[in-house]
């Protein structure tokens, strides 16, 4: 149960970032990036099926929990080897090993509680119900406006 | 006291991590970075354990035997030309993953790519379709 992104909301306040820094003491597992000035997404672990960080620990710190890439700190070394396998360049190393735990304990994760467009959200359907929306609103109106 | 098989050795520092009296040194410049080991009389093999390519091995303690030192070129990331990790830490990735991971969709090598490129590769991606839409709706 990863977090997913309706990109058409994403307003690029980057509060997203902010929170993840703030329930993780620091260090975030978010960056928000911009396309120019028509578009911002923000980037972060996809909690992948098959995660490539989970094949290159050689310690199982990172292994999967039901749909989630967790992280156990008392595995880590700090060696970077997750750091360098993951595709999306979201696992960050700085002495240990960190990334996007879901704000493991949390009932939802922070970003998904603070973005004020809220662009987040756990519910993978979410887009593309509020897509499918937008559409029946707009032949509602008598087509494209 | 510690032997390197130089063959072996990653350059992860993660020996260096895990040693809980500083024998084990590393030095990093933005091309370079280097791992010592001093002479170690400690009775702990926290570092034998916890290398990844098992380089390390405990051997008797030995005053004449010179202290090793292992520096490590990092290799430039394809796109952006930052140095950002060893070739061996690299090659023990591309042993890791199957093949089919290897590649993104657009047959990129993404492993030879620096992690902030792959972020920038992944936002690109991602907004790549409303971007066109938006700049069609634009005047």
């Amino acid at each position: 149960m990863p977090v997913y992104v309706d990109i058409s909301r994403c307003i690029g306040c980057r509060s997203c970032e902010v929170a993840c820094k703030r329930v993780h003491g620091g260090s975030g597992h978010v960056n928000v990036h911009f396309a120019g000035d028509n578009a911002s997404v923000p980037v972060f672990c996809h909690h992948c099926e098959e995660a490539s960080c989970t094949m290159a620990c050689f310690t199982q710190a990172l292994h999967k929990v039901g749909e989630r890439t967790a992280f156990d700190v008392e595995k880590c070394t700090g060696c970077g080897l997750c750091r360098l396998a993951c595709p999306f360049g979201v696992v960050w190393t700085d002495k240990i090993a960190h990334k996007c735990d879901l704000c493991e304990g949390r009932e939802t994760p922070a970003c998904v509680l603070t973005c004020p467009a809220n662009a987040l959200s756990l519910d993978f359907e979410l887009a593309s119900r509020r897509a499918r929306a937008r559409a029946a609103l707009v032949a509602a109106h008598g087509g494209r406006r | 006291m510690i032997k390197v098989d130089e063959k072996k050795c990653l350059g992860c520092f993660s020996c260096s991590n895990v040693c809980p009296s500083q024998n084990i040194t590393r030095t990093e410049t933005p091309e370079l970075r280097s791992v010592h080991w001093k002479r170690c009389k400690e009775e702990c093999d926290l570092c034998v354990e916890f290398c990844p390519a098992k380089a390390l091995t405990l051997v008797p303690y030995d005053e004449s035997c010179p202290e090793p030192t292992l520096s490590f070129d990092l290799v430039a990331c394809k796109i952006c030309g930052s140095r950002y990790a060893t070739e061996p830490m690299l090659k023990r990735i591309e042993s890791s993953l199957p093949a089919n991971l290897q590649k993104d969709s657009t047959g990129l090598d993404w492993i030879w790519v620096c992690p902030v490129c792959r972020r920038n590769i992944e936002a690109e991606r991602a907004t790549k379709q409303m971007v066109l839409g938006r700049s069609r709706k634009s005047p």
